[in-house]
């Protein structure tokens, strides 16, 4: 089938070549704030992966039929009401990372993520395609996230999903678990992705 | 409801909690506006201007209407609506009635639309109860304190790429992002200064 | 959207189309999410519910076990604790097992925290001279930071702490840097957390007093 191979190809450039975090330089916020706790992370991950995929998804199955002047609110809407789906579920079922998440569930609306692929792809592709590229770039998003919680977890808190992974007498630094400490580590991993694909401009320089 | 006197909330806002520094939010326009002082100035007094009128709308816009309906599982989609139309409403008018602002602000009010802080401070707003004097302290104290990180921030850059030598993996974004840090570790110098009981 | 000039005719079915479909579609994700809103009502009610069941069991020190079911968590509950209301106050009344003498007294706490309010729940001996427990239900603190209130290693220094009228200036009990304590009435605060320390000493001091004062007196009185 000659799609098969493009879609192959549509989901590794949301991990990897244009990965929404280190490359286009999106989705920044919910990035740095949940990352010193992996558990909160992983909620994060799979919230923002179902909102992005049914996003996408939805916002493809309707490109013929919504009217171009509102495309954006229409995509507001969406978004928005595929989070509150995401917020209520997790308040139902799990409530205490509910409530250590606070407004950052909520603030997946603005994630710039979501719109972007609307905006990029969604609209202008078929439905599985669209659903494909959301999964990629929401994965790609996932995987630096959870990286950067693997440096911030055990350096701030000494645990790593609450378990104890650094010896006893290691000295935490709190920095790590701080606004700082996540800047750092994001603008290092920046810096290193940077490092690997030399060439091609991010985000920031795109515009 | 809390207690916490309205204008120690708004040096809060802009000192210990900074919005951008402490609470991360408003990352995506600030990465890119920020490489010239010029449209940081610009941003930041847009950004001041709706975030302290969008808090104070939207906080009686949830206790007057939303709460007493019930409705308030809405308040996600009305606070981004309610945002997304100030901000249409403002732009309409600037041109009309103000032209050479418009020139200056205008190109920055559709970002903001989708700037996580404006909508992010509506969001604390309802998480921490505040009334509307307190909203207002909050949403103007945000708003300058994110125009205090942004004008730093897009300063250091510029003297940045006029005399150092960065590696060119660092340049752009990874370079504003250990700035940011920096700014947000000087910050929290203030953390003991504001006494928030 | 730009304030410009539509045509005539084909432009206005236009701009009708876009309103009708804006319309539609905002009705169906409407009654989608509320839809959603009204399956889990109950359960989010009963997360609420149970988890107030729990704090209280935990603050007046009755063991609840590791992986207990909530519907054990449920029964356990209504046989233990009775709750009483004192003027515009609930008050939980802990049992011991023979359900007759009491073991405890349970009331919530509160006050502002360093971002928002903090509200909480206390248990303090039948004879309201030393603390039972204290748990955490609710608060907008920094997570690592301020957050840490709700660890067991901060929650467990208050437990047998005696407790008395606030007289002057003497506090019930103080909030100390770590390693700085040297009184019995002095508890470890959060590192890096001094706002948030001080808030809790701040409101938890309150409210214990009050309780004393104020609360104790009809509670005494009902025996």
């Amino acid at each position: 089938m000659p799609n098969l191979p493009q879609k192959k190809e549509i989901f590794l450039t949301g991990l990897w070549k244009d990965n929404p975090v280190l490359r286009q330089i999106l989705g920044i916020c919910s990035t740095l704030a949940v990352t010193n706790l992996m558990v909160n992370t992983l909620v994060m991950d799979a919230g923002l992966i179902f909102t992005v995929c049914m996003s996408s998804l939805t916002v493809s199955l309707l490109r013929h039929y919504t009217p171009m002047r509102i495309r954006m609110m229409v995509q507001t809407l969406i978004i928005a009401s595929y989070v509150i789906i995401v917020d209520i579920l997790i308040k139902a079922y799990l409530p205490e990372i509910s409530e250590a998440l606070g407004p950052y569930v909520a603030l997946i609306i603005t994630n710039c993520i979501i719109m972007g692929r609307c905006e990029a792809f969604a609209r202008n592709n078929p439905p599985v395609a669209s659903l494909i590229d959301g999964l990629g770039m929401s994965v790609g998003y996932s995987l630096v996230l959870i990286v950067i919680a693997f440096v911030r977890e055990p350096l701030g808190f000494g645990t790593l999903m609450g378990i104890r992974v650094m010896s006893e007498g290691f000295v935490q630094w709190t920095v790590m678990i701080m606004a700082p400490g996540a800047f750092f580590t994001l603008g290092i991993l920046v810096w290193i992705m940077k490092y690997f694909l030399p060439n091609t401009k991010t985000g920031e320089e795109k515009t | 409801m809390n207690a916490i006197n309205p204008l120690t909330l708004f040096f809060a806002a802009i000192f210990t909690n900074n919005i951008l520094l402490t609470n991360f939010l408003g990352l995506c326009p600030f990465l890119s506006i920020s490489k010239e002082k010029k449209s940081a100035m610009g941003m930041g007094a847009a950004v001041v201007f709706v975030m302290a009128s969008t808090t104070i709308l939207n906080n009686l816009i949830y206790y007057k209407l939303l709460l007493p309906l019930g409705l308030e599982y809405f308040r996600y989609i009305v606070f981004i609506v309610v945002i997304a139309a100030f901000v249409q409403l403002v732009e309409m008018m600037v041109e009309r009635f103000f032209p050479p602002l418009y020139y200056v602000l205008g190109i920055f009010l559709p970002l903001i639309t989708v700037n996580c802080a404006i909508f992010g401070a509506s969001l604390f707003m309802v998480i921490r109860g505040y009334d509307l004097m307190q909203s207002l302290a909050y949403g103007a104290g945000s708003g300058i304190g994110w125009w205090m990180a942004i004008m730093a921030v897009s300063t250091i850059r510029e003297k940045l790429q006029k005399s150092a030598n960065l590696p060119k993996g660092l340049e752009g974004p990874a370079i504003t992002l250990i700035i940011t840090g920096l700014l947000s570790l000087a910050f929290l110098a203030f953390s003991g200064m504001i006494r928030v009981q | 959207m730009v304030s410009g000039e539509e045509e005539e005719g084909p432009g206005m079915t236009k701009q009708l189309q876009s309103v009708v479909y804006m319309f539609l579609i905002s009705l169906f994700f409407a009654s989608l999410v509320s839809a959603v809103k009204y399956l889990s009502e109950e359960r989010i009610a009963s997360n609420q519910a149970i988890k107030l069941q729990r704090i209280v069991l935990k603050v007046l020190d009755i063991p609840v076990g590791k992986n207990i079911s909530e519907d054990r968590i449920s029964s356990l509950f209504t046989e233990r604790v009775k709750d009483i209301q004192v003027g515009e106050k609930t008050l939980y009344v802990g049992y011991e097992e023979d359900g007759r003498t009491i073991k405890g007294y349970a009331f919530p706490v509160g006050g502002p925290g360093f971002w928002g309010p903090i509200h909480g729940m206390v248990g303090v001996n039948p004879e309201a001279t030393k603390l039972l427990g204290i748990a955490f239900t609710k608060h907008s603190e920094t997570p690592g930071l301020g957050g840490r209130i709700t660890e067991d290693w901060f929650l467990t220094q208050f437990k047998g702490l005696p407790i008395h009228p606030i007289e002057g200036d003497q506090k019930i009990f103080y909030l100390k840097p770590a390693g700085t304590t040297t009184a019995a009435n002095e508890l470890d605060a959060i590192t890096g957390a001094t706002n948030t320390s001080s808030a809790v000493e701040a409101f938890l001091n309150k409210d214990l007093d009050h309780f004393l004062i104020k609360l104790w007196r009809s509670v005494e009185d009902r025996k």
